[in-house]
């Protein structure tokens, strides 16, 4: 198990949180396993296993907007650096356009944030 | 220099590291119904290296199983046969080659490389209700072809390092240029030589283009994991390149960002655990 994680109840917990352990039902059966990201459907599907209560990894959210913070030119640079044969003006490329527009999201901490 | 040709790569397998030979036995059974499972198991016991770090792959949270095994028979009937097969497998491969026989290439980079692909494909066929067992072990093996070409030609594959980094293209241009052949034919004859399966050999062989006519599914898999992971940084190289993605192959997964997001997440997840225990 994971140091950093907070017990939350079915309530509180929003599409994005990570299980910071497998999740077992009454019956000892496992649901999800650790690390698993929890969506929506997901969620509306435990109260049918009779979970109230998930245990979430707590880091993760707050970490992403500290990186951010710090590294965003920084992560930027290196973006620029790794995608540097990628031609935003070429049609035929658009796939590693969009590649490079959602890993930037991701590192910058935008994701999740429904 | 004169080029390579794919006949000389096959001449030198010989003299190649080969796999522990009941991993061998497990990859050429790939296809057979009734193996008998329990036989297979206990030859797998013999090698203790190969057992603890099998279990210790069957015991992350990759699985996520509630009881921890301690026998690759218990693995066995907990994962089931196909799961275990491909979790010796790789424990088997990233343990074959030696290292640093080829001065500027970084092996340790390598693996975390192939390692990230195969969490990411792993993570990707669970999305599209692919085999994640074929996935993760194509994951793993798509760029094998490297280290056979460095074990095989390491002065030669430090040329085309040295050209990769003059002319600042991927390694496969480099390759082709320098060698003749690159990693993929070399990936090709490796695969062969160790038995591969067909779906697996077709996914190195096309991982580079999985538009061509026959590629599979597989192969459409590989290759977006791959570029996720360079795009990733996973392999922590200072000059890493993202090749380009396939925009049919993008398009076949018909994935949106927010899944992309909780792709890029699992995969990091994923891939530290991994690590820890391939390369610990």
């Amino acid at each position: 198990m994971s140091a950093a994680y907070q017990h939350l109840a079915l309530v509180d917990v929003r599409p994005g949180m990570i299980l910071s352990d497998v999740l077992l039902d009454q019956q000892g059966q496992v649901l999800l396993p650790q690390g698993a990201v929890l969506t929506a459907a997901t969620i509306a599907l435990l109260p049918r296993h009779g979970v109230e209560m998930l245990p979430i990894a707590r880091t993760d959210g707050e970490q992403h907007v500290q990186e951010a913070a710090i590294d965003a030119s920084a992560v930027d640079a290196r973006q620029a650096q790794l995608f540097r044969k990628n031609d935003a003006d070429n049609q035929n490329d658009w796939a590693t356009g969009i590649l490079r527009r959602y890993v930037l999201d991701y590192r910058l901490g935008r994701s999740i944030e429904e | 220099m004169s080029a390579l040709v794919p006949d000389d790569i096959v001449k030198n397998l010989e003299d190649l590291p080969s796999l522990p030979a009941v991993v061998m036995e497990l990859l050429s059974s790939i296809d057979q119904e009734g193996v008998d499972i329990s036989v297979l198991a206990k030859k797998v016991s013999h090698d203790q290296a190969l057992t603890a770090k099998t279990l210790r792959l069957a015991n992350s949270s990759l699985y996520g199983l509630q009881v921890k095994v301690t026998t690759i028979q218990q693995a066995i009937t907990f994962l089931g046969f196909q799961t275990t097969r491909n979790l010796i497998t790789a424990a088997a491969v990233t343990g074959c080659f030696a290292e640093g026989q080829c001065p500027g290439f970084d092996d340790k980079a390598f693996w975390r490389h192939s390692i990230a692909t195969a969490a990411c494909a792993k993570v990707l066929a669970r999305r599209m209700r692919f085999n994640q067992d074929y996935a993760f072990t194509a994951g793993l093996l798509h760029d094998i072809g490297r280290l056979v070409l460095v074990s095989s030609y390491p002065a030669l594959y430090q040329q085309v390092l040295a050209y990769r980094d003059t002319n600042d293209c991927p390694v496969l241009e480099a390759e082709r240029a320098v060698l003749g052949v690159d990693h993929v034919v070399a990936g090709v004859a490796l695969a062969e030589h160790w038995n591969f399966s067909d779906t697996m050999k077709m996914a190195i062989q096309q991982h580079h283009d999985p538009e061509a006519p026959g590629a599979g599914f597989l192969a459409t898999i590989i290759h977006v994991a791959n570029s996720i992971v360079h795009a990733l940084d996973l392999a922590r190289e200072e000059n890493d390149l993202v090749p380009a993605v396939s925009s049919v192959a993008w398009t076949a997964l018909g994935l949106n960002e927010e899944a992309y997001l909780h792709v890029f997440r699992e995969t990091e997840l994923q891939f530290e655990e991994i690590t820890t225990i391939l390369m610990g």
